[in-house]
């Protein structure tokens, strides 16, 4: 696995080990190049029986149901369900919101952790893995390749990302959705500090492309207590102007505008049917990657 | 607003105190790096309106409490919403009180009256105010006299009700003597009255002056006026008009005027009138309409056992002013009508022989001796009861004996020599003669009382009829009782010695009417032998007041025989009663003009004042609420309020803090 046997500071073998006992499914079927262990939109020749379709001129006379011709005097083929490899791209949110943290970790040292994990689970079960690093932009990207030694990229690109700049997420999504050619999964690691009117846009246009949106919302635990006593003043990490405030005059609405902003994203997700997981850098993040592979294992079959 | 500590008061700026803090606290701000803006951006957006009001309103409800806590403990002190006065403890009061009859005045319940009011206040007052000494004033004479508490203004005998009429300008001005002979420091003066108008006197001229002399006072004083200006509701006023003894064959009966007043025009009622002579009460039913109503000439027969001298009271109803409800009278034989004239001009003697010598009533005599102006030493003066003077003032030896004669209780009419001399009696002393052509009528006189005052039966003398052709000029300090035009005194009496009276012109043909139209010059004369006659007499009739107790204080002790008992000894003359002084009645009762009396307004009493630190407290008889009393409890209260507020305007903030934490679930998926 590891060629090179670098450490990874964001990689734990042992959580590792014991996430590789769940599969990482998608909930959507893929179009995959290869063979795999997804499902895949077109009719394919693995055991898994899907329908009977009436003989045309030129099928295969090899998938002719004989037994089905001897009850009914009618010709029919047989088909059967096609499993083919995903392609799962990462979106990394490196703006400089993910480089805060109240405790021992940051966020984007927690996203780390997670796309570091899925990148390996995936190449594991030879899926394509790529990554992109986005802030302002589009900062950094590796195109999805099924080969252990793309995936040792993905792994330099994670180790190198730094967190700066402001956050345009949401332009960054629609330009994923236009360029990503074929279905994928596509997870999200990011704290999604944007508009959640712009984020729920851009999700939608990635389900319009038939991809499978996952994200995982990154908060930190003093982003939600907000329990400051002092007059503070608070430096936009992202590059903006800082903001003087006494936290015990504001806290009441600061708690209020939390409240509504994860309201808001609750119902934008189930919308546009992303698979939204809320983590907080104060909790495993092994926990968070476990019910994300869980919930799909537990969807599979869907086609 | 007054405070017993006001040196607390310099810890006042401590009530920036919480605005410091807040300052010091913004400056202690920390900085982080902060990635969730968008909340707090939106926070801060909100918090515009509603937070800077509550944090300003917080702020100003901690200044607030710490206010209240520093003028809690300065011992505020609360004299009504009308007298607002500033000043701490001060180092002595000095306590005016009008004791006048209508002080005696009660709340309609009839429990307290206007004086024990105002004392009961000033009492409570000055324990609250606690000054190192209380002064209290009831008599101008003996001045402010040192009690030795608060508590005496109730218990004293002489600060109770008198029947005299209160001299408020007097008594400023014996405080204010007593504030600049002991050096007082700071004095508070406090005038218990009901700025009744013949109490103020606000015609006097002396206000003038005692204003101008508080005013240079180096200490500083202030003036609190506790008033009670109400009028008596539903009072009513009985007065004896006159009481004159009549022998018919072997009986004797008495002939008695009697008044009864109020301020108002009340509806028709009927009240009986007592008459209490010795053991024997009569009762005679008096309708009174109008403001007035007289009861004359009523006739009450006296026992023949009974001896010529005696006293009576006649009394109507109890109602809210009690100290006008009963009247003394004393009656005797009367003394002879006795006149001594003194005259130059032969025709003007021949005139005042004549009108002297006429008595009113028909079976009367009347005697009249005429002097040489030489032959005073002569003339037995101890019977007369009138001296009617035309010729040059007197001086030496004859000044002497014209002097006892008016202060035995002599009256005297002078009129001008056809040549003055700069002679003073009396601090009075002719002028030049003026001659007026035509001849002149007097323009106003007084009707009210004096020798020129009107007929009982409210007719006014014919003045106006007279004719003037001369008269003299009066100098000096005299009070006119009519005026020629232009002011010019026509008669007028000596403000120095009581019943010496001067008129500018005289009976003569060339002089004026004074002989054709006799009435005015007869009223005039008789009227004065009916004074010299009163006082001569052993049974004579006094208003309460200075010249009642000058009486006193002359002759024999007084002993009460009739009337309200209490009251000091020392008062003798200002109480009303019948007393005994050797062999002679007196009767004395409420000046005349305590019937009618108005309150002067509040604007006029600001007047009086203007220029001092003055402040009216205006109250009503049977108030029961204090006038000053301590009200540190209501900024304790104001205290807590503000805290209680200062806290609910801060609670709100934790709940909502908890409520944002317990909302967000970490661990679970939304979708």
């Amino acid at each position: 696995m590891f060629t090179d046997r670098q450490p990874r500071s964001f990689l734990e073998p042992q959580v590792l080990a014991r996430l590789s006992a769940v599969p990482l499914l998608a909930r959507r079927p893929m179009v995959g190049s290869v063979s795999g262990r997804h499902a895949s939109p077109h009719r394919g020749s693995s055991v898994e029986f899907a329908e009977y379709r009436k003989y045309v001129p030129g099928d295969d006379l090899r998938r002719l149901d004989w037994r089905a011709f001897g009850r009914s005097d009618r010709h029919y083929v047989k088909e059967y369900e096609a499993d083919t490899n995903l392609r799962l791209c990462l979106v990394l949110d490196t703006s400089g919101s993910m480089n805060f943290g109240s405790g021992e970790v940051t966020k984007i040292d927690v996203a780390r952790r997670i796309s570091g994990a899925l990148s390996y689970l995936a190449s594991q079960q030879g899926d394509a893995v790529g990554i992109s690093c986005v802030a302002d932009g589009i900062v950094r990207t590796l195109p999805p390749r099924r080969s252990p030694a793309h995936l040792r990229l993905v792994f330099d690109v994670l180790d190198e990302v730094k967190p700066a700049g402001p956050t345009r997420l949401p332009e960054v999504l629609h330009e994923f959705a236009e360029t990503i050619r074929q279905r994928a999964v596509v997870v999200i690691v990011s704290d999604l500090f944007s508009d959640p009117a712009a984020l729920a846009s851009a999700f939608s246009h990635l389900r319009f492309r038939r991809h499978d949106v996952a994200a995982f919302h990154l908060l930190d635990p003093q982003e939600i207590a907000f329990d400051f006593q002092r007059p503070t003043r608070f430096l936009d990490m992202e590059g903006g102007a800082a903001i003087f405030a006494d936290p015990i005059d504001i806290a009441e609405r600061y708690h209020r505008a939390v409240e509504a902003y994860l309201a808001d994203m609750k119902r934008i997700v189930l919308e546009s049917a992303v698979d939204y997981h809320r983590v907080t850098t104060a909790e495993p993040y092994e926990q968070a990657v476990a019910r994300f592979l869980v919930g799909r294992a537990a969807g599979r079959g869907l086609r | 607003m007054t405070f017993l500590q006001p040196w607390v008061l310099a810890a006042l700026p401590l009530v920036a105190l919480p605005l410091i803090i807040h300052l010091i606290n913004q400056r202690r701000f920390q900085t982080i790096p902060w990635a969730a803006m968008m909340f707090l951006l939106s926070a801060r957006a909100l918090s515009r309106g509603y937070s800077r009001l509550r944090h300003w309103l917080i702020m100003a409800l901690r200044m607030l409490a710490v206010a209240a806590v520093i003028l809690a403990v300065g011992r505020p002190l609360s004299r009504g919403w009308l007298a607002l006065a500033g000043g701490g403890r001060p180092d002595s009061a000095i306590v005016l009180l009008d004791r006048s009859p209508s002080m005696q005045a009660r709340d309609p319940d009839g429990r307290e009256s206007k004086l024990d009011t105002g004392r009961r206040q000033l009492v409570e007052s000055l324990e609250t105010l606690g000054p190192g000494r209380v002064m209290l004033t009831t008599d101008a004479v003996r001045g402010p006299v040192e009690v030795p508490g608060a508590a005496a203004v109730t218990e004293l005998a002489t600060a109770g009700p008198v029947a005299a009429a209160a001299d408020i300008p007097a008594l400023l001005q014996s405080a204010y003597e007593y504030i600049r002979e002991n050096g007082a420091g700071t004095t508070e003066i406090w005038i218990c009255s009901d700025q009744r108008a013949n109490d103020w006197r606000p015609d006097d001229g002396a206000w003038g002056g005692i204003r101008d002399a508080f005013a240079k006072l180096p200490q500083q004083v202030r003036i609190q006026l506790v008033s009670f200006p109400a009028p008596a509701a539903g009072n009513f006023a009985v007065r004896v008009g006159g009481v004159r003894l009549e022998t018919v064959g072997r009986d004797r009966q008495l002939v008695v005027t009697v008044s009864v007043s109020r301020l108002d025009e009340g509806p028709r009622v009927t009240l009986p009138l007592t008459f209490e002579i010795g053991a024997a009460t009569t009762v005679v039913n008096l309708e009174v309409s109008g403001r007035e109503a007289v009861l004359r000439n009523h006739v009450i027969p006296l026992e023949r056992a009974a001896g010529p001298r005696g006293f009576g009271t006649v009394s109507i109803p109890a109602d809210s002013d009690p100290a006008d409800n009963e009247f003394f009278f004393a009656y005797d034989e009367p003394a002879p009508r006795r006149s001594l004239v003194v005259a130059d001009d032969p025709a003007v003697r021949r005139v005042l022989e004549l009108v002297a010598g006429i008595a009113p009533e028909k079976e009367a005599s009347a005697t009249v001796d005429v002097l040489a102006a030489g032959g005073l030493a002569t003339a037995a003066w101890d019977d007369a009861a009138v001296l009617l003077w035309q010729a040059a003032l007197p001086e030496g030896p004859d000044a002497d004996a014209v002097r006892a004669f008016v202060e035995r209780g002599g009256q005297v009419v002078f009129f001008p020599p056809d040549a003055p001399t700069p002679a003073a009696f009396a601090g009075v002393s002719w002028g030049q003669w003026t001659g007026h052509a035509p001849a002149v009528a007097p323009e106003s006189w007084r009707t009210d009382q004096d020798l020129l005052a009107n007929t009982l039966a409210s007719g006014a003398l014919p003045l106006g009829e007279l004719e003037v052709r001369r008269s003299c000029g009066i100098a000096g300090d005299a009070v006119p009782l009519a005026s020629l035009p232009g002011a010019v005194p026509l008669v007028a009496r000596s403000s120095e010695i009581e019943g010496v009276t001067f008129c500018a012109t005289t009976p003569a043909a060339r002089d004026s009417s004074l002989a054709d139209e006799g009435i005015v010059l007869y009223a005039l004369v008789q009227r004065a032998i009916d004074r010299g006659r009163t006082v001569l007499g052993s049974a004579r009739q006094l208003d309460a007041g200075p010249a009642a107790v000058a009486v006193a204080a002359s002759g024999p002790a007084w002993t009460r025989l009739a009337g309200p008992v209490g009251g000091a000894s020392t008062e003798a003359g200002l109480h009303a009663g019948v007393f005994q002084t050797g062999d002679r009645l007196i009767a004395v009762n409420r000046p005349a003009a305590e019937d009618g009396a108005v309150a002067i307004g509040d604007d006029r009493t600001d007047a009086l004042f203007r220029g001092l630190a003055f402040s009216r407290i205006t109250g009503r008889a049977g108030d029961s609420d204090s006038i000053v009393q301590e009200i540190w409890r209501a900024f304790l209260i104001a205290m807590l309020l503000a805290l209680v507020g200062e806290g609910l305007l801060s609670l709100p903030r934790k709940p909502a803090q908890n409520a944002g934490v317990a909302g967000f679930r970490p661990a679970g998926a939304a979708a």
